[in-house]
Parts: C-alpha cells; sequence; structure tokens
C-alpha cells in the first residue's frame, strides 16, 4: 500500500541528496522507516467472561484466542500481521523479576497449542503470547491485543494493564449484552479514556439477548451522562464466525461486525495514516525550507551583483554561525539543570510517599498483631507501594514534558518539529521481590507453663516464707496462691512482650522491603530521567546542527558568487531559479499533505 | 439444653435487664417473635443478575419485580401489605395474562411490600427479593439466610461477601450464605451444554480458597429455565413441540440468534408474537434446550418439565436450601437472634448486662450445632475429605439425612431406647477411635472430634 505521503517524502528525500545534504536526508530517511512501520496497537479490555477474546477471534475470523466457560485469558495476546501463521510465548525465566534487567526469551510454539502452552507455563512465568496471522485488517500494522479481564482496578495486576494502556492507540472496551454497563465498568472507562481518549465501546452476545436494543439505548444514554462521548457498536462474535464458516453474508452483516470494521478502518487506521501524513508534511516542509534558504541567498547575492553586499552577505552568516554556537551553549545549560532540579524533586516525592506508607505501618503495628492478617497486610502494602510507584512516575512523564517545552524555548528558532515526538522509554513499571515475612514467634503452651512455673516460684518462695513465720509450712494455701497469681502475670507479660517483639519484627521488615522498594524504584525513575535526558540532547543537537549546516551553506554560496564571473553566473542564476521553482512545487505537495498553511517566504 | 432453649433464655433475661431502655426492648421483643417464624431466606445480589427470577423459580409463580424489598411468606389467600410512611395498607394482589401482579398503585416508591402467598414452597421459608442497591448489612440483617447470586467471582461479590462476615459472631458460624452462579443460561454464549459446564465451575469455586470460609455451598442454577419450567404453559409446550418438529438444520439457523428467532420468513406458521413471548419466557438458549430435549424423547409435557427442573439446577438449589437453611431452622435462628442480642451489648452496653455478655460468648464459642452444620457443608462439597465409609457415616451422624436421631443412625425402623443406645455408644467407641488416628490429617482428626461431640449429644438426649 503506497500512501501519497511516501512518494512525496521519497522526492524530498531525493531533492536532499541532489542539493548536497546527507544529513538531512538521512533524517527523513529515519522518519520514513519509523512511518513505514507503524504499530497500531489496540487493545480490548473489559470485565472478565464479557467475550473479549472471541470478539479478537471474530475481529480476524481465526480461533487464535483461547476462549472458554471459565476464566481463560491469563496473559495479554498480541495478534499481529503474518505472511504464514505463527505463535510464540514470551517468557520470563526470573518469575519475579528485577527492575533493571529483564531479559525476556521468545518460544515459539504451533498456534493450536498455544492455549495449552499458556496455562502449562507456572503463572508469572509467561508474560506474554504473541500471534501472527495473515489478515487484510492487520496489514496496516494492526495489533489487536487480547487482554485479561479486569476484576479490581488496583491490582498490580491491572497495573501492567494500564501501562500496556499507556502504548495503546486506541481501545475496545467489552461489555456483554445481558446487562448494562456497570459502576465498575464506568469507571474503568473513565481510567481508560484519560490515557488513550479513543475508546469505542463493543457490546457483544447480541445473539442470546432479545433485549441487546434496549441495553444498547441504555448505554448510549449513560455514557451521555457520564460526558463519555465513545461510540457504541453491538456485535454477535458467534454469528460472525458462523458466517464465516458457512460463507454467509448476509449472516455476517446481522453479526454487526461490518459497521465495527469500518470503525476501525475509519477511526483507527485511517487516523493514523492522517497522524503519518501531518509527521511527513512537517519534517518535509522544514527539511525543504532549509534548502531553500541558501539557494535563495545566492540568488539575492547574484541580483544585486555588488561586491560589498555579498562580503557583508558573507560576513553575516558567518555572524549567524556563531550565534548559534554561543546560544546553543545556553539551551544546553536549560536542560542539564532542569534535568538535575527534576530528579530531585522526583526523589523527593517518591520519599515522602514512601514515608507515609510507611508511617501508615507504624500506625497500624502499634497495635495490631501482625501474626494476624500478615497476607492481607503484605497485599496492602504491595498495592499502595504500586500505587506510589505510578503515581511517581507519572509526574515524571509530566515533567519531562515540561521540560523538553522549555528547552524548545530557549532554542535560536522556532521550528515547527521542534518538539521531539516521544521521549519516553518503555515500559519501567515492574514490581519488585515478595515481601519477606518476618519471623513469628508463637507464644506456645509448654512456653507458658515455663514462664509460669518461673514466676509462680518466685511468688510460692516469697509468701511461703513469710507465713512460715506464722507458722505454717512452706507450701500453704497463700503461697499457692501467690503462686498462681505471680505465674499468671508473668505469662501476661511474657505474652505481651512477645507481641512486642513481632511488631518491631513487622516494622522492620515492612521497613527493609520499603526501603529496598525506594533505592530500586529511584534508581529506576533516575535512569529514566537520564534516558530523556539522552534523548533530548541528541534531538536537539541534531537540529542544532542542521541549522549550522543551512548557514554554513549560505556563506558558502555567498563566498562562491563573490569569485564566480559573468557567464558562470548567469547559467548559475538560471540553475538555481529552476531548483528553486521544484522545490516549491514539491513544498506545495507537502502543505497539501499536512493540511497545514505555513508560507515558505519566497516568490520565485 | 438445646441452643434453642439457651438462646431464648438469653433473650429473656436481657428484656428484663433492658427493662427500662424502650429502644432496646422494642427490638428484643421483635427478635423473640422472629425467633418462632419460618427461616428468613434473602436472595442478594447486583443488577440484573436474576434475583426475581430466582425467587420465582422457588415460588413457582411469576411475580412482576418490585422496587423495594418484597417479602413472601405462606398465607391462606393471596393478599399484599405494602408498608408505606402512613403505616401499613393493604394492596391488592391481581393476575394478568399469567403473571401475578402486586397492584402498587401510588404506593409506587415504598420500600418494603409483604405478600402472602398460599404454597407449599413458603411453608417452612420466608422469601425476600431485595433491591439491587441494599448493602450487605442490610440484606444479612434482615434475613436469616443469603442466597447469593452472582455471575464470575469477582472482586465486588467477594467484598460483599467478607463485608457481611465482618463480625466475630458471624465470622465464627459462617453457615448461612449459599452462592448460586445464576444466569448458567448465559455461560458459554448459551451452547447447549452451558448448564454442565457452570456445574464444573461452581464445583470450582466450592474449592475456591477465598471463597470457601464465606459460604456453604456454590450451586449453578439457570434462573429463567426453572421459571419456565415451573410455569409452563399448555399452548407454549404445543408451540415448543412445533418447532421440534421441523429438520434440525433449519431450526438451527433460526435459532441462531433472537433476532432471526423473532424475524419474518419463519419455517412454521406460527404468529411472530408467541415467538417473542417464547424467547422473553425461555430465552433463546431455553429454546435451543427445550428443542433439543423434545427430540430426545422428553415429548410429553410432564417428562419436559421434570427434566427442565432438574436440568436448570432448581432441584440442586431446593435441596440446598432445604439442607442447610430450612432444616436448621433453630441454628440459624439462634443465630440471628445472638447477632441482634449483641448488637443491642454494645448499643447500649451496662454493667447489669455482664453476664449476658458472658453467657453469649459461651454459647457462641461452644455451640455444637454450628460446627456440625460447617462440617456437613465441608463434606458435602469435598473439602474435608475422609477414608472410604466413614465419609457418608459422618455426614449422616452430624444430621445429613436429617436431625432426629433414627435419621442420624440411619435406622429403617423403629428400634428401642435400649438399642438405639448400644448403637450409638458403639459408634462413639469407634469415633473416638478416628479423633486420635495418627493416619488422619488434623483436619479429618477435627471432623472426628466433631462427629464424636454429635454421638454425645444424642446420647444424652436418650438418657
Amino acid at each position: 500500500m503506497a500512501a501519497p505521503w511516501l512518494d512525496v517524502l521519497d522526492e524530498t528525500i531525493g531533492a536532499c541528496t541532489t542539493h548536497n545534504r546527507p544529513d538531512l536526508a538521512e533524517r527523513l530517511r529515519e522518519k520514513r522507516a519509523r512511518q513505514l512501520d507503524p504499530k497500531l496497537r489496540v487493545l480490548v479490555i473489559g470485565e472478565a467472561k464479557q467475550g473479549k477474546s472471541q470478539l479478537v477471534n471474530a475481529l480476524v475470523n481465526a480461533p487464535v484466542c483461547a476462549v472458554g466457560d471459565d476464566i481463560t485469558t491469563t496473559v495479554p495476546t498480541f495478534v499481529q500481521h503474518a505472511e504464514t501463521p505463527s505463535a510464540a510465548l514470551v517468557r520470563n525465566p526470573v518469575a519475579r523479576r528485577a527492575i533493571t534487567d529483564n531479559p525476556t526469551e521468545r518460544v515459539p510454539v504451533a498456534l493450536d497449542q498455544l492455549a495449552k502452552e499458556v496455562s502449562a507455563g507456572y503463572s508469572g512465568e509467561v508474560v506474554r503470547a504473541e500471534v501472527g496471522i495473515p489478515r487484510a485488517l492487520l496489514t496496516s500494522g494492526l495489533v489487536l491485543i487480547d487482554t485479561p479481564g479486569v476484576g479490581d482496578l488496583r491490582s498490580a495486576h491491572t497495573a501492567s494493564t494500564f501501562a500496556a494502556l499507556m502504548q495503546a492507540d486506541a481501545v475496545l472496551l467489552v461489555s456483554d449484552a445481558t446487562s448494562e454497563l456497570t459502576a465498575t465498568e464506568l469507571e474503568l472507562l473513565k481510567q481508560v479514556i484519560t490515557n488513550c481518549p479513543n475508546v469505542t465501546v463493543v457490546l457483544t452476545k447480541t445473539d442470546i439477548c432479545p433485549q441487546w436494543r434496549r441495553v444498547l439505548e441504555t448505554n448510549q444514554a449513560q455514557l451521555a451522562r457520564a460526558g463519555v462521548s465513545a461510540k457504541v457498536f453491538a456485535v454477535s462474535s458467534a454469528l460472525r464466525l458462523r458466517a464465516a464458516q458457512t460463507g454467509d453474508k448476509v449472516l455476517n452483516a446481522e453479526s454487526g461486525f461490518p459497521d465495527l470494521l469500518a470503525c476501525v478502518q475509519r477511526d483507527i487506521v485511517s487516523a493514523a495514516d492522517q497522524l503519518a501524513r501531518r509527521v511527513v508534511a512537517v519534517s518535509a516542509a522544514s527539511a525543504i525550507q532549509q534548502l531553500v534558504a541558501p539557494l535563495k541567498q545566492e540568488l539575492t547575492v547574484q541580483n544585486t551583483k555588488r561586491t560589498e553586499d555579498t562580503i557583508g552577505a558573507l560576513h553575516e552568516a558567518q555572524r549567524r554561525v556563531d550565534e548559534l554556537r554561543r546560544r546553543s551553549a545556553r539551551w544546553q545549560t536549560v536542560l542539564a539543570d532542569e534535568m538535575a532540579d527534576l530528579v530531585s524533586d522526583i526523589e523527593f516525592d517518591l520519599r515522602d510517599r514512601t514515608r507515609k506508607i510507611l508511617r501508615e505501618v507504624d500506625k497500624t503495628f502499634d497495635e495490631a498483631d501482625p501474626a494476624k492478617g500478615w497476607d492481607s497486610f503484605e497485599q496492602w502494602l504491595e498495592d499502595n507501594l504500586t500505587e506510589a510507584g505510578a503515581k511517581n512516575f507519572a509526574w515524571l512523564l509530566d515533567r519531562s514534558e515540561w521540560v523538553a517545552e522549555k528547552v524548545a524555548k530557549s532554542f535560536p528558532v522556532y521550528r515547527e518539529d521542534l518538539l521531539p515526538g516521544s521521549i519516553f522509554p518503555e515500559d519501567v513499571l515492574e514490581r519488585i521481590s515478595a515481601i519477606e515475612r518476618p519471623n513469628i514467634e508463637k507464644f506456645t503452651v509448654s512456653q507458658k507453663l515455663f514462664t509460669g512455673l518461673r514466676g509462680s516460684y518466685g511468688g510460692v518462695l516469697m509468701f511461703g516464707l513469710v507465713t512460715s513465720l506464722a507458722g505454717m509450712p512452706l507450701i500453704n494455701v497463700v503461697s499457692i496462691g501467690a503462686g498462681a497469681l505471680f505465674g499468671g502475670k508473668s505469662i501476661k507479660d511474657e505474652g505481651d512482650a512477645r507481641l512486642k517483639r513481632r511488631q518491631a519484627a513487622a516494622k522492620n521488615a515492612a521497613q527493609r522491603h520499603v526501603d529496598d522498594f525506594f533505592i530500586k524504584f529511584s534508581k529506576d525513575c533516575r535512569d529514566a530521567a537520564r534516558h530523556v535526558q539522552r534523548s533530548l540532547r541528541n534531538h536537539f543537537s541534531t537540529l542544532a546542527e542542521e541549522l549550522q549546516e543551512t548557514l554554513l551553506e549560505s556563506a558558502r554560496s555567498a563566498r562562491r558568487a563573490v569569485q564566480d564571473d559573468a557567464s558562470k553566473r548567469e547559467r548559475r542564476t538560471i540553475e538555481v531559479r529552476h531548483d528553486l521553482d521544484k522545490l516549491v512545487e514539491l513544498y506545495k505537495r507537502v502543505q497539501v499533505l499536512g493540511g497545514s498553511q505555513v508560507a515558505l517566504g519566497i516568490s520565485a | 439444653m438445646s441452643l434453642e432453649n439457651k438462646v431464648l433464655g438469653l433473650l429473656n433475661e436481657a428484656l428484663i435487664v433492658y427493662r427500662d431502655s424502650p429502644r432496646a426492648t422494642s427490638w428484643l421483643r421483635n427478635q423473640l417473635v422472629r425467633f418462632g417464624e419460618p427461616v428468613r431466606i434473602a436472595v442478594a445480589g447486583s443488577t440484573r443478575i436474576g434475583k426475581s427470577t430466582v425467587v420465582n423459580a422457588l415460588l413457582g409463580e411469576e411475580f412482576t419485580p418490585g422496587r423495594g424489598f418484597t417479602w413472601y411468606r405462606d398465607g391462606v389467600r393471596a393478599r399484599a401489605t405494602a408498608f408505606t410512611p402512613s403505616g401499613p395498607q393493604e394492596v391488592p394482589v391481581v393476575r394478568r395474562d399469567g403473571r401475578a401482579h402486586v397492584e402498587m398503585g401510588m404506593w409506587d416508591q415504598v420500600d418494603r411490600v409483604i405478600v402472602d402467598w398460599p404454597t407449599r414452597a413458603l411453608r417452612d421459608a420466608t422469601i425476600i427479593d431485595t433491591p439491587p442497591t441494599a448493602t450487605s448489612d442490610q440484606v444479612y440483617r434482615e434475613a436469616d439466610a443469603v442466597l447469593y447470586l452472582m455471575r464470575h467471582l469477582q472482586d465486588v461479590d467477594l467484598k460483599y461477601l467478607q463485608a457481611a462476615h465482618d463480625n466475630p459472631i458471624a465470622r465464627s458460624s459462617p453457615i448461612n450464605t449459599v452462592v448460586v452462579l445464576a444466569k448458567a443460561d448465559e455461560i458459554g454464549a448459551g451452547r447447549i451444554d452451558a448448564l454442565s459446564s457452570t456445574k464444573q465451575i461452581a464445583r470450582r469455586y466450592r474449592r475456591e480458597a477465598r471463597v470457601q470460609p464465606l459460604c456453604q455451598n456454590v450451586v449453578a442454577v439457570a434462573g429463567l429455565i426453572a421459571v419456565a419450567a415451573r410455569t409452563m404453559r399448555p399452548e407454549e409446550f404445543t408451540a415448543l413441540a412445533a418447532l421440534a418438529a421441523l429438520p434440525r438444520a433449519e431450526l438451527e439457523d433460526h435459532l441462531l440468534s433472537a433476532d432471526r428467532f423473532v424475524g419474518g420468513d419463519f419455517p412454521v406458521v406460527m404468529d411472530p408474537s408467541v415467538r417473542q413471548a417464547l424467547l422473553e419466557r425461555y430465552g433463546i438458549f431455553g429454546v435451543r434446550l427445550t428443542a433439543t430435549l423434545i427430540r430426545q424423547g422428553f415429548d410429553t409435557q410432564v417428562k419436559l418439565v421434570t427434566q427442565l427442573v432438574q436440568r436448570s439446577g432448581l432441584g440442586e438449589l431446593r435441596d440446598s436450601i432445604g439442607q442447610y437453611f430450612t432444616e436448621r431452622r433453630e441454628v440459624l435462628k439462634a443465630r440471628s437472634a445472638l447477632l441482634a442480642l449483641d448488637v443491642v451489648l454494645r448499643a447500649e452496653p451496662k454493667p447489669a448486662a455482664r453476664k449476658i455478655v458472658m453467657d453469649l460468648e459461651r454459647i457462641v464459642a461452644s455451640a455444637h450445632d454450628v460446627r456440625e452444620l460447617r462440617l456437613l457443608a465441608a463434606l458435602q462439597c469435598g473439602r474435608t475429605r475422609l477414608p472410604g465409609a466413614l465419609e457418608t457415616e459422618a455426614s449422616r451422624i452430624v444430621g445429613g439425612l436429617g436431625t432426629a436421631v433414627q435419621a442420624r443412625l440411619g435406622l429403617e425402623y423403629e428400634a428401642d431406647e435400649t438399642e438405639q443406645r448400644y448403637l450409638v455408644a458403639d459408634l462413639l467407641a469407634r469415633w473416638r477411635e478416628q479423633a486420635a488416628n495418627p493416619v488422619l490429617d488434623q483436619d479429618q482428626r477435627r471432623a472426628a472430634t466433631v462427629v464424636v461431640r454429635s454421638c454425645e449429644g444424642m446420647l444424652s438426649g436418650l438418657g
């Protein structure tokens, strides 16, 4: 599929090469490669047992995802285009992996064995499944991602779904027609929309629900009330799959899938095409502008034909090169300063969040006994840490974007592609090792007995001696009573002391765990920040180099104009005009592509 | 002294201690009245899960669902009372196109209606249909036992059940909940074997560590089919038989989707409104299932109904209700009363009530009936397994077939007291051995201890 933008881009690259600017050509070629391999991630999410996997199967007309009556999908499945049907499992041999390095291995399996292989692996070991299948729908780079059902909005498991969400280009939220959207589904929808605004709600299983039209209306009304502008489609996967078996066109139309596919094609695929065109238009336009500048310079110089002016122009060009060098030092300083601030702020924020959690832990274990309810505490701590991490990381991303803007502002010239498209590293949210259970010592019966005896010994002796003064034997009613009292007290004291010890141990374990988390996660955040800084620096220095090259080229052409003789000059002028015409022509086509109207500033 | 008597005594004692507090007195009096009533079973669950459908299936009558709590209890004649802000108000119950309606008229928004309905199903249980907005607290306070409906185990469901057991008394006796996997007919997109597959899921949940401590049993029910089966009309059967007479392939084509089934160009002459009615009452799955069943030879209405009731899981649900709820009326009632008493003691603590608090604690800690019921459920769900014949014997002794001594001993003839005593003593000796048997694991030995205690109870009952 040759898109119109591809031709324009290729021509621009050709023009860059002929005008002796390999650096520009290289950059455009990179852009071209990136645009040619666009991965359009469409996430299929929803609660358990709504028919997500069956929807994916019906979309590609093949049983690629396992479907069952009980909870079936346990890992995300990526369905994408491939010439021959294939499947693979991405596994991570280290079950609970560290944040910094995550070596995964890819194991190819037979397509029909995929479901069995997924369930055979240990939980947590299989990270995701990948399926390649030749389908016209997927050739445009569409990747359908089938996810496990979302049950709880806050669990760590769901956090990975949300991490995937950040990279998704579009989302299909699946809900079945047997009931309206529930409160939890609406909540999910809102969360999704903040991350990825391109959401479509799909109502499945219309074949078994006579009232699906009413449910559809209710859902639309509900969405309108919630202020969510998402389209709702009613489909029946069973009908679609059946239609594919029998080749029944009418049945296919009844299944509601043609509408859904049209929507996917229109809103997701073509929206991506639109995006590609815009990106290409902007970068091609900026390249052409840079090509035009020296030519214009040459033309003006030759028109004036006055040597002094030419020399003046030469000086001017050199002055601007110097200016550029001077100011590029400035944006570098801005970048370094801002990133340093950012790192320290982020670290402080993380420290603050973890301290709050720790304080909560302390408060809890001042009263609670860790021997009871340790599991739920562990879950709670894990959840809270995940949440703190996620918030902290989201803040980092926000701030990085802001830094990029600020650096762009201090950049010497304004260009449309000044801000980089993506500066963020992928997938940093990983979980850390399990919290270790503190050594919980129980107060056993024999220990109690022993402690009791030890305590009572003193009591018996003390009172026995006193009462023996009154002529009674050493062991008498009073002394035994006192012994029992003392024994009981020492048992109670011992029990309390043990509880205190348990609490201290639990606090320690939690503290250690939070510290581990803090160290690992802050290291990770710092890495991410460094990564962002590096990519920003590369981006802006490439831009600066280009600018410099353009200015130098102008200077060179000015010098050429000074040196050349009249006849040569005449011929050169014609050449330059011809080139300029061609570039202007190209520029117009680029503008049609992008729909933006930035005047080139020449009328050749 | 039986648990029932102990609790009754405690309630009366509390009435004396709290005679100066009108609120506590009226609350306790209500509890005393409630103590003598049949078990109250509430049907709870989220929106559109099929609460009213399950209620209808149990009643064998199609009631149009109301808005608030609807109570169905046994009565001499059909009548309904709406609890309006201005006092109770009698409202008529009418039948319209085969369904029963409570004519609420202007009392449309009341939050409680009591329907008296003469039916055998209500003889030893009052059934409460709850609104989806009711909290777990409200439901569990109103009812002695709860059928909790859900599709699949989700966090919401788990939280609901956990909230219900967030009380020391409730936690020590989680014997009043049965989880129902409702909408069994929608599993697997209405495939013909959906019901058996749901039953398997129910079996899995019974062993799930998170569900186990919160309920007595998990059963799968296809509510729509159960109601339709219990209220099948002759003309419906005729229509279904006509459908089943069609060639299979042709019928399948028209049963692909609900839209197709009610659409035009249908192979048999059947009014679209008839088909629409069938669809509403049976669902697409129900029509598929009945057509298949009729073809397999269940070709009279009686045969078909029996088969449908059995397949829909209604039978299993009724067994569970019988075994865990209605037959254990005394335990459930006592439990509710203890919980209610606990509320009073917490709300209005006073020094004079200290003895009651201690008695309450003692009863809760020593209530053997509760442990019996837990063991019975554990044995029947397969949570606890005993070797060989011991398992059936254990479940019989703890009251699996009935709580009378005859039933516990499994006697088929009238034995005199001496013989019974002899038998019980023999059992007691054998189970004492089991309780100390080192081959068994801790769980099994604990089960044996409960059985021993049951034997001792019987022995002391025989005098």
